[in-house]
Parts: C-alpha cells; structure tokens; sequence
C-alpha cells in the first residue's frame, strides 16, 4: 500500500510547487485543428462573405436610385436581406477588431437615433460624402439603410424617398459595404492580421490566447453568450413587455430572420462550417463526439430544434409579440434555444475547459 | 491506518517543501466571485456566488450597460446629449475592460476623454477642482444633432527613447493633447487630464473594503522609511453630504459606483438622472437604470490568475509595496461581497508617481503627481479582451513593460529594479502580470 500512496504524495507537491515549475493546468483542450479551422472555415468566410453581400447592397441600392422600379426596390430590399446573414451569424463570435475598431456600432447600431436622422434628412444643410463621414454611427448603418430601403411602416414604395432621402441612403449602403470591407480586411490584412492571432493561439508570445484551450474558450462563451442575448434579450425583452418599440430589424419584418441567423451562427461556431460559403472542417462537434458522442448528438439536435422553434413563430414577429397564438410559438422559441444554451453550458463548456 | 500515518508525513513533507505563504494554487482573484473565464468575455461574467435574486438584478444592469442612448424624444433609451462623448457604457469600456486610445467622430467614438479645469478660482465644496467656465469639468467632443461640441480634441504622441541596464532599448510614448473650438480657435490656459476608461469588474468588492482598511495602510509621511507614502483621497459624497474615502477614477475622486455611474451618465453621455441632471437640467432616467448600472459593475465577477510564475521578481522588484495582493472586504449589505479575500494588486492610495507621469491637475485631496494604485488583476487578458487596448490613465502605455517604466516617484525605485532586471527576470515578471 505504501508505493501508491507514495505517489499520490510526490504529485500533491508537485503541485504545491507549480509557481516554481510553472505551469497550472486548467484544461486537456488542444487541438491546433479546430482552432485553425475557426479561423479559415468560420470567422473569415463570414466576414468575407458580409463584404461580398455587403458591396452588392451598394450595388442594387445604386441601380434603384438609378432606375427607381418596384423590381428594383425589391432586389435591393433582398440585397439587404442576404447581406444581414452572414453578419447575424458572425454575432457569436464578437471578440477581436469588430468591436475594438467601431465596427459593431458602425454596422449594427440599434436602436437607430430617429431623431437625429429625421433632423438630418428635414435640415438645409448640403448632404455631401464629406459631411455624410462627420454624422454619428447611430444614425448610419444596417438599420438606416433598412428604415429607408423598407419604409417605417414596412410598406416602401419606389417613388417613396425624395432625392435627400434616396441620397442618404446612398451614402449609408456604401458606407456598410465599406465597414463590412474593413472588418473583412482585418482578419486577413495589414500589419496583424486577426487571423493570425487566433490562429497562433497556444504558441510562444501570443498574449491574447496563450493556450488552446483560451481560444476554444472563445468559441463556446461567444455561443452561450448570442443563446443567451437571443432568448432573453432580442426576443425576450419585446415579448415580456408587449413593446413593438424594442423589435430589432422592425421596418424589414425580418427579425425572426434574425433570430435564426444568430442560432445558425452558433451552431456554425459549434460545428467548425459555414453553410452559406460551404465551408466545413474539423469542429468542436467532433472534438465533443471523441469523448461524448452522445452529448454531441444532443447538442446538434437541440440547436436544430430551437432553429425549427424560432421559424415557426410566425411572421412578422412585432405583431406575434401581440397576438395570443404568436405569443405561444414565441414562449416555445425562447425555451427551445434555453434548452440548448443550457447543455452548451453545463456539458460542452465544463468539458472544454477539462472540468469533467 | 498505516497509509493515513504516510498521507500525514507526506502532507508534512509538501508544507515543509514549499516554504512561506506559497500554495498549490494561486489566491482566488476575487474571492468567492472569483469566474473561470480565459477569452474575450472574462470581465463580462456574473461573480460566481450570486443567488437567483441577485442574479436577475445583474442582468437588468446588463441591459442598462449596454444600452445606446439616443436623442429625446425617443421610445427607448432617449436622452443622449445635448453634448456626449460616447453613447453607452460599453462603448468606452469595451467588453468591459480597457478603451483603446482613440477619439473624434470618422465612425469610430471617443472612447477617451479630457478632464478640464482652472488652475486658481474658487473651488466649489462637492468639485475636486475649479470646474471651468466655458466647459465645466470635461471637453464634450460629440454633440447631438445641431449642437456643435465643445470642442475637438486630437492626440498626437511623443516619442522618448530609453534602454534598460543590460542595453536593450525601448521608446515610451507621451501624448500631447489638442483642443480646438469649432470655430477653429485653440483652448489654452486651462488645466488637461487625457483619461482612458478603465475596466469594470470587481468594483464591488472594492467598494466593500473598510474605510478603515484603508486609512491603516496610508503612510502619508513614510514612518516605515521604505520611500513609499500612499494616501486616501478624501471626496464628496453626494448621498452622505460630507467627505469620504475615494476608492474610484483614476485619481480615486468618487466615493461609491453609484455616484460613480450618475456622474458618467451625465458626463459622458448627457444623461441626466435624478440629483444629476444633464446640462440642460434634464432628467433622462430614473434612479432605478442608475442603480443597475452600478449594481451590474458591482456583481461582475474577477477572472481567476492563472499561474503565478514570477511573483518572485514581482516582489524583488517591490511592486507589492502598492500593488498590494491581499484585501478584505467587511460588512456589505450584498452577501455576495461580504468577508472575502481577494488579491486586487491595489492598495486604492495615492501616490507620488513623479513627473513624467504628473497631469497637474488635482483633485479633491490628490496632487497633479498623484495617482490611485491601478488593480492589476485581470490585467493579463487585455489583449484578449480588446486587442490594442492600452495602459495607464490616458492610455500612454501600448505593453505592460512600458506601463512599469513609467513609474516614477515613489514608483522610482521599483522601475529601477526591473529596469536594471536580466532579460529572463524581466520577462519573469511580465509573465507575473500576464497571468493574472
């Protein structure tokens, strides 16, 4: 008996030591594939899908100012549509430059100041590219382009905007197609490409991720984190307090849209693919599947479940949050993506971190 | 029995092999609030010991810190300006943790701001300093729709060489602030404080350490003779309508977070709430968004230090002296926060840091060379947080190393030493601070 008890004795005071050794192990995650994949199957195929959606926004939105049809109106109201995917399903991985460099509030601010905007487009002053730069991001962005491409009350027409609005709008996609161009870029360009940094995660001098398991880390917080302000932010909040004043993306009646992308997001986080570029690689689904194939299993269909929860609400969302038998596919939504958060949280997160 | 008698010995043994205070594992960061939590989202984790009822508060504050106000009228979160300098908590304190050190309009916000004042005057009982006429106590450079702001501010850096003892060099950064008027006329004359946004988290429990705590480790005329003094700044509490001890801000000028939250409200993003209306003297949001603001601050929880590799050079080179590694919270009306033990690397003193790092401008009972001990915990994941994020109170520092090498004054001697550090012992520490 002696010898085993010996040992155990020796491994406690290696560890009484480790300040001198060291080395604290927190987690057995370390798998340099599924970092790398995140990085060249999910985080820069979206961004670089967002500019490439983002630029033809621009595009159709200059050929209906150009040529102002219903068709036209409609192509750009459905540029509009795609460009916002790819960027609600990035939500879950908001960490590196989209928030550091101002690209999250010049892209996505919400909720919009009308107030500005609506004395920004009724003022005399000349709208030129240089005064259009100087105005705030809260009144530029998706939801500006959204608010005049869609109309207030979601019924645009083509000869709806007067020439200072139809300018403004001009200025505010090709400003979306320009920040959408820049988060793109600082991924994969210029003097530290983000890319790289995460990447490198676990290798000599990187600070931001000096293990793995950090960047693995990243990946499943940034999900539970978009589950979370999914189910009891953007859907609870107008939902619980029947307010239509806190519905994101109103004008377009594409919040439910919304909503999924950002579940889709998630699970694209989760699965180590991007569907909308077809992209796939190695993720932490089958990291999970090596030790718990079964957890895995569950994971997959409860994001598919809550996707399916949030599509049957039916459209468009601002009105469910008044009617009784929206409320009841709501309640079932919110619940379904709660299912899935809480197994990310209490089964995927504890064996990342080499906690069970 | 024979094998409970050898666990004995060997315990014995590994007490014994260790020596000192060392132990197995590196001391909770913040107590009992203490997350696990290495990525982006370290200083954005509730504390780990809340109940359900505190639980659900903190996510109301969530929600309030996060919120981006506009101009009034408005059906949400109405009442930005009349003049800002950003428009939500989290826009300045990104991720919660550190701004990086940007400002002016072009899309990307101010996420710094320039404190003001008149170097003479008469000093009003509840200010710091003498507020001045034209722009009170802070430049507004963003105004709403309409409203020119105060005044533009751009930064430029200078460089200033440098190597440590064993010949490497370095350049430190000094920024030079510019204000200009809208209508094209230079600000001078007045007092300037460059100040960066600091991270959030753990505020509750320093907000629970005794005055008394404190007051005990002032050593304002340096009795035991180690070149450090350190004092408390004693401030205007709104609430209790006298002085009391300052534990927040750079210069520790506000006694509590929810005065704290009212004045950032008000001055940073025009808000106005009861007892701190905005310039206009509009009251925008109630008590209630204040309080979660300040409650959400209160109940983050401090990511654990994850090695504690170098904390031997650490203490050589005398950082400990004020980067203090234990304190103890007492009493708190929040159980969450009551009687823990937690390692900020604070002493929340002033001191003398000299004059490379001196603003001239005081406040409250702090001198133009006086800062509060920045906490240190957390400090090795602001990069993870916020890439390019920096240090120092007006963000001078772009790595740890030259956040050390500023220190001067009572912070002297320690740069000294890990100036006059061997590469790896230099390194050793940075590890130390990386870590935590």
């Amino acid at each position: 008996m002696k010898t085993p008890w010996l040992i155990l004795s020796l491994g406690l005071f290696a560890v009484g030591c480790s300040d001198d050794s060291g080395t604290v192990a927190t987690s057995d995650f370390d798998d340099t594939v599924v970092i790398q994949n995140y990085v060249d199957s999910v985080m820069v195929p979206k961004y670089s899908l967002l500019a490439t959606r983002a630029q033809a926004l621009e595009a159709a939105v200059e050929t209906f100012a150009a040529d102002r049809t219903q068709a036209n109106l409609e192509a750009a109201q459905q540029a509009w549509r795609d460009a916002r995917q790819p960027w609600e399903q990035s939500e879950t991985s908001l960490f590196g430059p989209v928030d550091v460099n101002g690209y999250d509030p010049a892209i996505d601010s919400w909720p919009l100041n009308l107030t500005d905007l609506n004395a920004v487009l009724a003022s005399d002053v000349e709208l030129t590219q240089a005064y259009f730069d100087g105005l705030d991001a809260s009144i530029k962005g998706f939801h500006a382009v959204e608010l005049k491409l869609f109309g207030a009350d979601g019924m645009q027409t083509p000869d709806g905007l007067n020439p200072r609005e139809l300018q403004y709008l001009r200025f505010a996609a090709a400003d979306v197609a320009k920040t959408a161009n820049l988060l793109a870029d600082s991924w994969t360009a210029g003097q530290t490409p983000y890319a790289e940094v995460f990447r490198t995660a676990g290798e000599a001098n990187n600070t931001s991720y000096p293990s793995r398991s950090a960047a693995a880390q990243e990946i499943v917080t940034g999900m539970i984190t978009i589950l979370d302000e999914v189910a009891n932010g953007k859907i609870s909040d107008p939902y619980n307090q029947r307010d239509q004043g806190l519905v994101e993306s109103p004008y377009s009646f594409n919040s439910i849209r919304d909503f999924s992308d950002n579940i889709r997001g998630a699970k694209s986080a989760y699965m180590g693919d991007f569907d909308l570029a077809s992209k796939n690689g190695r993720g932490l689904d089958e990291w999970i599947a090596e030790r718990d194939p079964q957890l895995n299993d569950r994971v997959i269909q409860e994001f598919d479940a809550a996707i399916e929860a949030i599509e049957a609400i039916p459209a468009p969302f601002r009105d469910a949050i008044l009617d009784d038998a929206g409320r009841a596919k709501i309640q079932s939504a919110i619940d379904a993506i709660l299912v899935v958060k809480n197994t990310v949280e209490s089964d995927v997160q504890p064996t990342v971190r080499g906690d069970r | 029995m024979n094998s409970a008698k050898t666990v004995g010995v060997f315990i014995v043994a590994t007490l014994v092999g260790c020596g000192g205070d060392q132990s197995a594992e590196p001391p909770l960061a913040g107590g009992l609030t203490t997350v696990d939590e290495a990525s982006s989202h370290a200083f954005m984790q509730p504390a780990s010991n809340l109940d359900d009822a505190a639980m659900d508060l903190h996510l109301a504050g969530d929600v309030a810190f996060e919120a981006k106000f506009v101009t009034a009228p408005a059906p949400v979160n109405a009442g930005l300006g009349p003049l800002f300098n950003n428009n939500s908590c989290n826009a300045c304190h990104l991720r919660n943790g550190r701004g990086v050190p940007a400002v002016g309009g072009q899309g990307l916000r101010s996420h710094m701001l320039v404190r003001v004042s008149e170097a003479d005057g008469e000093q009003p009982r509840e200010a710091g300093n003498v507020p001045t006429a034209e722009f009170g106590d802070q430049i507004q450079d963003h105004g709403v729709f309409g409203v020119e702001p105060e005044a533009i501010v751009e930064i430029t850096w200078t460089e200033i060489p440098g190597q440590f003892a064993d010949g490497e060099p370095y350049s430190l950064r000094k920024p030079v602030v510019k204000l200009t008027r809208p209508d094209g006329s230079l600000v001078e004359g007045i007092l300037t404080s460059l100040r960066q946004a600091p991270p959030v988290f753990g505020l509750g429990l320093l907000e629970a350490v005794p005055a008394q705590t404190l007051i005990e480790l002032e050593d304002p005329d340096d009795k035991n003779d180690d070149g450090i003094s350190g004092r408390v700044n004693h401030v205007w509490s709104n609430q209790l309508q006298d002085f009391v001890v300052g534990r927040f801000g750079w210069k520790s000028n506000q006694p509590d977070l929810y005065q704290q939250s009212a004045s950032a409200y008000r001055g940073d993003m025009g808000v106005g709430s009861p007892g701190y209306p905005d310039a206009e003297g509009n009251i925008e949001i109630e008590t209630e968004i204040v309080e979660a603001a300040a409650f959400y601050a209160r109940s983050l929880g401090v990511p654990k230090q994850r090695d504690f590799a170098g904390r031997e050079q650490f203490r050589a080179a005398g950082c400990d002296a004020c980067h203090v590694e234990k304190l103890s919270t007492g009493f708190s009306e929040f159980e969450f926060l009551a009687d823990q033990e937690f390692a900020p690397f604070s002493d929340l003193l002033l001191h003398d840091m000299g004059e490379g790092l001196a603003d001239g401008r005081g406040d409250f009972l702090a001198s133009g060379t006086e800062w509060r001990t920045a906490p240190l915990w957390g400090i090795g994941l602001t990069q993870t947080v916020a890439p390019g994020a920096t240090y120092l109170h007006d963000g001078r520092a772009r790595t740890l190393a030259e956040a050390i090498l500023w220190h001067g004054g009572e912070g002297e001697k320690s740069k000294e030493r890990f100036r006059n550090m061997s590469k790896p012992d230099r390194d050793a520490l940075l590890d130390f601070l990386q870590n935590l």
